[in-house]
């Protein structure tokens, strides 16, 4: 993070007051500008108003759920969102990535840790000095981080863009999932791969024709994924 | 000792009473058998031995009587016609004649001649009847002049005797004629009589034998219906003594039996509801802990991220904290994360026991995952690592790596540098000998130089919150570390021994089989049976993000 850089800003939505406390604190101390909501109406609220460049989530909400939260901004907004999961049970975790969430961390929640991941999506946006490929009717712009598709501009969150990018720049090569782990998301060892199965399914329903009989982002079994030129 | 012998003789006489048992369940039958055939066998020989006799004596008497008449009559006619002193011709000719009578009896008569000597008249020819024949008590009593009183009107009387010759049963009958004449006698051949009697016996003989074969049968099948219900009650006991305690007996009847599988019922039911009730509890017990564990996250993540907020300003140049206050404040630091540790321990487990813990499977090399678990922990001058890579495996890359941290955590703790690591293959499954046919399992062994494990402390090495020593209640560890790292290679299908080297040390070994696909694969089609796109068998990991494509 360059010294000029504008300061992130980040939407905490959390109804624990004491976490909610605790971790703002810890935050801010990072060198992150921190504003925080304790509920999930309230949270979408903010973040209408001021713009956060990414939101840190919990997932056990009064009224709407950390869930529905992460639905509804999805349906209007790209920007990186991070679970606060109560449980590593796999449920949650994958409910959570099937509504759009970029990452997640499970309580109790080291700050440093946070901190490396808010960093790490944040990374995702940064823009490449870098040409365009074209894979089919699908057009990757690294220098204006857009992509088309038949002409038409695609909605895609950070984590997408940089997996997509990730995969065009190796056409062909296959990526295992621990690999595309630490390109996209920069987890050590130990990523979760739904992470990146989950980000994949996004990624296909935006890019493919028919998402269900994918031809660009292939499965290769045993291995992981790979961007094909289509024939 | 005493109580060593006590026990000794306790398993000998247990072992005693089940054979014992077992003969006397079979002696049950037997004796039925044998009781009911002792009962046929004196009713069947008493009556037929009854029916014979009464038989015999009929059949003899009837014969008997006609032949005695006959002679009597032949005796009056022919006999009673002769003169005082007849002649041996007379004689001789006077017994043809009584034998040709309708009886076929052969007739002697013994006469004084004119001359006064004895003279026989025998009807069977020399070799035939003569005097040596006839029993010689007959000889007397048919000779002897009796006195005539009131209630013997006469001198001589008719005497006769059966007797056996050879095989044959005769009748031998003799008189005297009154007022003076011959005496006769006559042998009468009672074969045809005895050959009736042979086959009647034979018949009641043959009728007792089926008459005991009949009742053995009876008493089979009586036995049979008395030791079925019997039988049942014991399958049923010792299906119920494997646990499946809705086993219920068919209650039919009002009889003894009908009672007895009544009681059993209840019995079952008093148990199975106690288990239950058990259960029930243990549930709950499980599910607080699990809901504690939950509930001590909330604060926890608070003080978390406040204590490092704290151990910040510690390593701040120039601190920001009063030198008085930073050892409590190191102590409040580690301390929380040590809370932490015990926290995540504890939900591991309660997920464990609760059954909710899932495998998120991904294709890794499992040199690779050693190399990074041992470089993440800055284990790597103390851990010596014999793997090559490319052994490849589909398994859980963070529960190995859980397994793998505590494996080797423990040997340093325990054992002490260096630690060794090695990896090998095995094609075989990880049950050994049964094995599951397929990719075979992956053997990873951490050996120590320590000391090793206690013989007394091996079967517990993966109790939870089991410590080592008693002198030592508090290890850096929160006990929880071994059984975790057993439950999570259970959960792969895998197995963790734990022994001592012959070289010294401690070795534990991990088998986990190369592909728990079909483990997962039988998980996933429970909960979802949601298809895939391209891959029809991903595995979890790949069928979990490939069915969210309907979706999506």
């Amino acid at each position: 993070m360059g010294q000029n850089e504008p300061v992130p800003s980040l939407l905490l939505i959390e109804d624990d007051d004491a976490i909610r406390t605790a971790l703002e604190l810890s935050l801010t101390r990072q060198g992150h500008r921190v504003a925080t909501a304790a509920s999930g109406e309230d949270g979408l609220k903010l973040l209408r108003e001021q713009r956060p460049d990414l939101i840190v989530l919990d997932v056990m909400l009064p009224g709407i759920d950390g869930f529905e939260v992460c639905r509804r901004i999805r349906r209007t907004d790209q920007l990186p969102i991070i679970l606060l999961t109560a449980r590593s049970d796999d449920i949650d975790v994958v409910v959570g990535l099937e509504s759009g969430a970029d990452d997640y961390v499970v309580k109790p929640v080291q700050g440093r840790v946070l901190d490396a991941r808010i960093r790490a999506v944040l990374r995702r946006g940064e823009r490449e000095s870098s040409d365009s490929a074209t894979f089919g009717s699908l057009v990757i712009d690294r220098a204006a981080m857009t992509v088309t598709k038949n002409g038409e501009d695609l909605q895609l969150t950070p984590t997408e863009l940089r997996l997509l990018l990730e995969l065009s720049r190796r056409p062909g090569q296959a990526l295992s999932r621990q690999q595309l782990l630490r390109l996209v998301w920069e987890h050590d060892y130990l990523g979760d791969s739904r992470l990146v199965d989950a980000c994949v399914q996004r990624l296909r329903a935006k890019v493919e024709d028919v998402p269900s009989s994918p031809t660009l982002i292939r499965t290769v079994r045993g291995v992981g994924y790979r961007l094909d030129p289509p024939q | 000792m005493t109580q060593e012998h006590q026990g000794e003789s306790r398993g000998w006489s247990a072992a005693r009473k089940g054979v014992w048992s077992r003969l006397r369940f079979t002696s049950l039958r037997l004796r039925l058998v044998v009781v009911f055939g002792l009962v046929a066998l004196t009713a069947a020989v008493s009556a037929s031995g009854i029916a014979y006799w009464l038989n015999r004596e009929a059949v003899l008497t009837r014969a008997q009587d006609a032949v005695l008449r006959g002679f009597e009559q032949e005796m009056q006619n022919r006999a009673g016609a002769l003169p005082e002193h007849p002649t041996q011709d007379e004689l001789q000719h006077t017994a043809g004649q009584m034998a040709n009578s309708s009886q076929r009896f052969t007739v002697l008569l013994v006469a004084e001649n004119p001359e006064g000597r004895t003279v026989y008249g025998s009807s069977g020819g020399l070799n035939g009847f003569s005097l040596r024949d006839v029993p010689a008590s007959l000889r007397e009593a048919v000779t002897e002049r009796q006195k005539i009183t009131s209630n013997n009107k006469y001198a001589y009387h008719l005497y006769w005797q059966r007797i056996v010759d050879g095989d044959t049963p005769y009748l031998v009958a003799g008189t005297r004629l009154i007022g003076g004449g011959p005496t006769g006698y006559m042998l009468k051949s009672l074969e045809p009589e005895a050959k009736d009697l042979n086959s009647l016996a034979w018949s009641l003989g043959i009728a007792t034998g089926l008459a005991l074969i009949g009742s053995a049968l009876l008493a089979q099948a009586l036995a049979t219906t008395v030791l079925k219900p019997v039988q049942r009650l014991g399958t049923a006991a010792r299906r119920l003594g494997e646990g499946k305690l809705d086993t219920r007996l068919r209650v039919s009847g009002t009889d003894e039996l009908a009672d007895l599988s009544r009681t059993f019922n209840r019995a079952a039911e008093a148990l199975e509801k106690r288990v239950a009730d058990m259960a029930a509890r243990d549930e709950a017990s499980r599910r607080f802990v699990a809901d504690m564990s939950h509930e001590l996250r909330t604060p926890l993540t608070a003080i978390t991220a406040v204590t490092e907020v704290l151990e910040e300003e510690l390593e701040f140049e120039g601190g920001g904290i009063d030198p008085m206050i930073e050892p409590a404040v190191r102590l409040v630091v580690s301390e929380t994360r040590r809370l932490n540790d015990l926290v995540e321990n504890l939900m591991e487990v309660t997920r464990f026991d609760a059954g909710t813990a899932r495998l998120v499977l991904d294709d890794v090399d499992v040199a690779d995952q050693i190399t990074a678990c041992i470089d993440a922990r800055a284990w790597l001058d103390a851990v010596e690592l014999d793997a090559e890579r490319g052994i490849h495996a589909r398994i859980d890359p963070r529960r190995l790596d859980v397994i793998l941290a505590n494996l080797i955590g423990n040997a340093l703790k325990h054992g002490g540098s260096p630690v060794r690591v090695s990896v090998r293959e095995c094609p075989r499954g990880v049950g050994g000998a049964e094995g599951t046919e397929g990719p075979g399992a992956v053997v990873i062994e951490v050996r120590d130089h320590g000391p090793g494990i206690p013989e007394d402390v091996l079967p517990h090495v993966f109790d939870r919150f089991y410590k080592a020593s008693a002198s030592r209640p508090r290890s850096e560890g929160s006990g929880l570390g071994l059984s975790i790292a057993l439950e999570n290679a259970h959960i792969h299908g895998g197995e963790i021994t734990a022994a001592n080297s012959p070289d010294g040390g401690a070795v534990f070994t991990l088998r986990l089989p190369r592909d728990v696909s079909a483990l997962t694969e039988r998980d996933a089609e429970a909960e979802d049976t949601r298809g895939d796109g391209e891959s029809p068998s991903g595995g979890t990991g790949g069928t979990r993000g490939e069915g969210a494509e309907g979706d999506a």
